[in-house]
């Protein structure tokens, strides 16, 4: 649930990014300045290229600012290294690719269990059913992810990214490999998730209804917040 | 941020390695297969090395005859050393010499004689055809003394069982084949058949003169069954006893030093050349290590998202990468340790030992330590760039190749590996120095065809484009990103050079043996002149031999027994030289300084100079042994120990077969001491085979004790034996080139799906098979001739080193072995290539492009 009281989960101050080296060096992020609270859900929306995904980078810390502040769940990414940011990436920010990105090598249960086993949870495999069967798939806890639908694939994701009980939730058009029907259950089941852990979610997306269906919508244009408001 | 516990962290490792090496090792056929068949290659050499050294060990009692033996030169043991040699156990006086065996029609072989008594052999058996008890077969009977001989002497000589035949004075009648004897090794390599003889019969043959070239071994069997110890015991008991007899003595736990050392040397080759297979096929593993890298560049980015650190993905596919090349080396080894057996089965009658093989577990863990090592040294490099693989890419599904340099930490590991690597193949080596030589010329052509793979690409890609298609797609095809050039300029490179080397070495030195040494060299070596028939002996040659230059010094047998006061044992001496100190040595003495030599320092004695002993040595001895002039060196000669100083130091052009010494002494050192003279003979103009039998024939009627060698027979026997040798080796270079046509096919299979890609796009595009066909043609064309020109090139200038810098023989190329291996390289790759592409083809684009 929104919370206004706290400080915010995310934090973005000026933000500048550039991309790329010598003449073919672009500057994407030009200045963003955003601050989302704890459980809110926002819908960064805008055309192709115009910034959406490498911003959900730099909050993820997958990218680092050139300039200006990330601040994620009260901590300054500029200050931690490489591996810092692997770590609290792990604990502290769940991931939904719009291509599910499993590891075709593990079982659904090996894939969920990955982030826990990594944060060094001793019963990683027994949360990680839990939350398996939180997404309807108990019944696939051996099946590879080649032995699953798309769809299957999708919660598989989602149980993992929200296995370590992270405080962000990032998705990247999580339903952009999904057919209408497929991709209207996962966003009811990211939603409900979301809402029942009190997570940040922060989300992709091309498609208006869904952004909808967020607490805040931000436009993104070349590189600035072009709008940003209630979605409605 | 807490970093996770060590052993959690490994478990961690450990764990997902596993779950992924679960889903198959797809990729990963050619670098098992490469690891596997270097170790294999250097296993199977290492346990055939370890069987015949532990045989050796084992059998000492067997290979030496005795548990002791002490070893006399020119003279036989003194009364006081024979009563204290029989109170030690029963003793078994062998005798050794080279005489000429004449047979009733008057043709006559030089034939190493042995003479033994009524109880040899003392242990193992002689094994003799028709098979009967040694003593009675050479016993005397009606006046006539038995022999038995190698089959070989009765082949030579056209002779049976029964025939008469002289040796010496004295007639023997040949009563037995000798198939084998139990303590050949011990007696050393000769140059002709052996002639088994009664001691009796060789002192009635009257062969055994003051002076003669006589071995006499006195063997002794320790009653019971003596350890080591009491062995050691009697040794030090007779240095301590008979401080001045010069014997050489040998204990059986040390039966036959030269062939532990030969041994040794030939393991040391063939482990190398087994290296050479490894790291030929460290380039599959390295191309293997990128694949996988490339493949899992998704995964790993995920796993990264997930929050895997850049440490943690590089440990867990190096972690699968090892269990991988563990799995490689342990398939080596099985490999490696079948052979053997398979190998002994097929030519263990060849050896001179019985040989068995046992399982030799520091031999094992050498070649898994071998596999393990050239993984690291080759997958690191590779594998550092997983670290750095970018998440970011999974966001745009699209995943960037990478063609940065690892971090540094990957490179410092890299060098670490291949140090590692290198130390082990020079620590475990005979000789470090030669190793390293080889490491460093290995490294070198390494560079080298890396660069000249580098190179090719970046001149096919300033070349101005071809107009006609085919050349055009070959010519992309050669240096487009992913192209087989490195691959198979590095590794079909490495296996061609040591092809060539070892073929080019390999004619060189028969070439010398049968050719180039004997325009040079002179017909004949006479041994065992008497001293009071050289004059006889001079004017018999210069009659039966005209238009011939007789060369004629006194020999006797020595043996440098202290170096500058310390025992020669106990001194250090250079690899080069330690030989010298290693049993007896030919020594001469002259007024003059002999031919073909030139004084580098010291001087020459004067003429009729009388003061203390005096000697001249060669220069690379009297370097190796650290000799200035003015130090002594003390030699045994005819049981007496002979303190001499250095005078002078000599360059000999040793590349001329001639008679010359290592060492040379004032005629004064041995005055009156009995003697034979060596002889050679040399004709302006090479006689036939005909008159060389003829000469040898008159001198053996007329002067029974001279023997003959014909230098034509020893080069011979010496060009078979090299001929063997490098056959062994260019055996195991052929291990090399499999690895380097499985680095290919590996090659070749992962550049497959961009193949057909574009194959299909052209297709689609209007190309017909026969323009692709045509292009494949050149491309795999092109590359195998490059790869032949600079595997050549390496080749050659290998085997141009080691022939002029290290044999110092004049180089002569051999075209043959040129050609040979221009035709494997272009064969290899056009029809491997060809084979990978057939299929390509005949592709039908519609399936592929549906999911292009």
């Amino acid at each position: 649930m929104l919370d206004r009281t706290s400080p915010p989960a995310i934090v973005l101050d000026n933000v500048h990014l550039s991309l790329g080296h010598g003449p073919s060096r672009v500057h994407i992020l030009k200045g963003i300045d955003l601050a989302i609270n704890k459980g809110e859900a926002v819908g960064l929306v805008g055309p192709s290229g115009s910034g959406k995904s490498t911003l959900l980078m730099t909050l993820a810390g997958l990218e680092r600012a050139d300039q200006g502040k990330v601040i994620i769940d009260g901590q300054d990414l500029g200050v931690l290294n490489e591996d810092g940011l692997a770590r609290f990436r792990g604990r502290r920010i769940g991931i939904v690719f719009q291509s599910f990105h499993l590891i075709p090598t593990m079982t659904a249960l090996e894939n969920v269990a990955v982030p826990l086993e990594l944060g060094g949870m001793d019963s990683a495999f027994d949360r990680a059913r839990q939350e398996l069967n939180s997404v309807g798939l108990g019944d696939r806890l051996s099946h590879y992810p080649g032995q699953l639908s798309g769809g299957e694939q999708q919660r598989v994701a989602l149980a993992r990214a929200l296995a370590p009980d992270p405080a962000i939730l990032i998705a990247d058009e999580p339903t952009g490999n999904l057919d209408e029907t497929t991709g209207g259950q996962i966003v009811d089941l990211l939603f409900k998730l979301k809402n029942e852990r009190g997570a940040t979610l922060v989300l992709v997306t091309h498609d208006l209804s869904l952004a909808r269906k967020c607490d805040r919508m931000v436009r993104i244009r070349s590189g600035l917040i072009e709008a940003d408001g209630v979605a409605a | 941020m807490n970093t996770m516990p060590l052993a959690r962290a490994f478990t961690l490792i450990w764990r997902f390695a596993l779950r992924d090496l679960r889903g198959g090792i797809r990729g990963f056929g050619i670098f098992i297969a490469c690891i596997a068949i270097g170790v294999a290659a250097i296993t199977a050499v290492a346990v055939v090395s370890r069987g015949l050294t532990d045989s050796l060990a084992r059998e000492g009692r067997v290979i030496l005859g005795a548990d002791a033996a002490f070893v006399t030169l020119q003279r036989e043991a003194s009364d006081a050393e024979r009563q204290w040699l029989d109170r030690q156990g029963h003793v078994t006086p062998v005798a050794y010499l080279r005489a000429m065996v004449r047979a009733e029609d008057g043709n006559s072989v030089l034939v190493e004689g042995k003479s033994v008594d009524a109880s040899w052999p003392m242990h193992g058996k002689a094994v003799l055809s028709p098979d009967q008890p040694v003593a009675g077969l050479l016993a005397e009977r009606d006046g006539v003394f038995g022999a038995a001989a190698d089959p070989l002497l009765f082949a030579r000589l056209n002779l049976k069982i029964g025939d008469i035949v002289t040796v010496g004075g004295r007639r023997f009648a040949l009563r037995a084949e000798l198939l084998s004897e139990p303590d050949k090794l011990a007696g050393g390599v000769g140059f002709g058949p052996r002639l088994l003889i009664l001691e009796e019969g060789l002192r009635a043959s009257g062969l055994l003169q003051p002076g003669s070239l006589v071995r006499w071994s006195y063997r002794i069997t320790l009653p019971g069954t003596p350890e080591e110890r009491a062995v050691e015991a009697v040794i030090a008991d007779s240095k301590q006893r008979f401080p001045e007899a010069g014997w050489e003595v040998r204990s059986r736990m040390n039966a036959s030093p030269q062939f532990s050392r030969q041994i040794d040397r030939f393991t040391q080759f063939l482990t190398l050349i087994g290296l050479t297979a490894l790291m030929v096929g460290g380039v599959g593993v390295a191309n293997a290590t990128q694949g996988f890298v490339d493949r899992k560049r998704p995964d790993l980015a995920t796993l990264k998202s997930l929050g895997a650190t850049g440490g943690f993905v590089f440990a867990l596919t190096l972690t699968e990468v090892l269990v991988l090349a563990l799995a490689g080396s342990l398939i080596g080894l099985l490999i490696g340790s079948v052979i053997p057996p398979f190998l002994l089965t097929l030519f263990g009658h060849l050896l001179p030992l019985p040989l068995s093989m046992a399982i030799y577990p520091s031999e094992l863990a050498r070649g898994v330590a071998y596999g393990l090592l050239t993984t690291l040294a080759f997958s690191v490099w590779p594998l550092g760039r997983a670290h750095d693989v970018p998440v970011s890419g999974l966001f745009r599904d699209a995943i960037d190749q990478d063609g940065r340099l690892p971090r540094w930490r990957y490179i410092i590991l890299t060098l670490l590996a291949v140090t590692a690597l290198v130390a082990l193949a020079v620590a475990f080596a005979w000789d470090r120095r030669i190793a390293m030589i080889y490491v460093a010329s290995a490294a070198a052509a390494f560079a080298a065809l890396r660069f000249v793979g580098l190179a090719v690409m970046d001149i096919a890609r300033r070349l101005p484009r071809p107009k006609q298609a085919e050349a055009r797609l070959a010519l992309a095809n050669i240096h487009r990103p992913g192209a087989l050039t490195p691959s198979v300029t590095l590794s079909l490179g490495l296996g061609l050079t040591l092809l060539v080397a070892l073929g080019l070495i390999d004619t060189n030195l028969r070439k010398a043996l049968t050719a180039t040494l004997p325009e040079k060299a002179p017909s004949f070596f006479f041994i065992d002149i008497p001293n009071v028939e050289t004059g006889r002996f001079d004017a018999f040659l210069r009659t039966a031999a005209k238009d011939s230059t007789i060369d004629r010094v006194p020999m006797m047998r020595g043996r440098i027994v202290a170096i500058k006061g310390t025992p020669a044992e106990a001194y250090r001496a250079n690899e080069n030289a330690a030989w010298v100190l290693e049993g007896d040595r030919g020594i001469t003495y002259s007024d003059s300084v002999p031919l073909n030599s030139r004084i580098i320092t010291g001087e020459w004695w004067t003429d009729g100079y009388r003061g203390r002993p005096l000697v001249s040595m060669t220069r690379d001895i009297a370097d190796g042994l650290a000799l200035k002039v003015g130090d002594e060196i003390t030699v045994n000669v005819l049981g007496r120990n002979i303190t001499a100083q250095l005078a002078s130091v000599r360059q000999v052009e040793w590349r001329t077969v001639g008679i010359n010494f290592v060492m040379v002494f004032s005629p004064n050192t041995f005055a009156g001491a009995p003697h034979t003279h060596l002889a050679t003979l040399s004709f302006a103009q090479a006689p036939d085979g005909a008159q060389e039998a003829k000469l040898a024939r008159d001198v053996a009627l007329a002067f029974p004790a001279v023997s003959s060698v014909r230098v034509r027979d020893v080069l011979q026997a010496a060009s078979d034996l090299v001929g063997q040798i490098t056959l062994a080796m260019r055996g195991a270079s052929v291990v090399a080139l499999v690895s380097s046509i499985l680095v290919l096919a590996g090659a070749l299979a992962s550049g497959r799906a961009a193949r057909i890609k574009d194959a299909v796009v052209m297709k689609t595009l209007g190309a017909t098979r026969r323009q692709l066909f045509l292009a494949y043609l050149m491309e795999y064309g092109i590359l195998g001739l490059i790869t032949a020109a600079f595997g050549l090139a390496a080749g050659i200038a290998a085997a141009y080193g080691i022939i002029t810098n290290v044999m110092r023989l004049p180089f002569a190329m051999d075209w043959t072995v040129a050609a040979t291996s221009i035709t494997i390289a272009l064969l290899v790759t056009v029809i491997l290539g060809l084979i990978g592409t057939w299929r390509i083809l005949g592709q039908k684009p519609a399936p592929y492009l549906r999911e292009l």
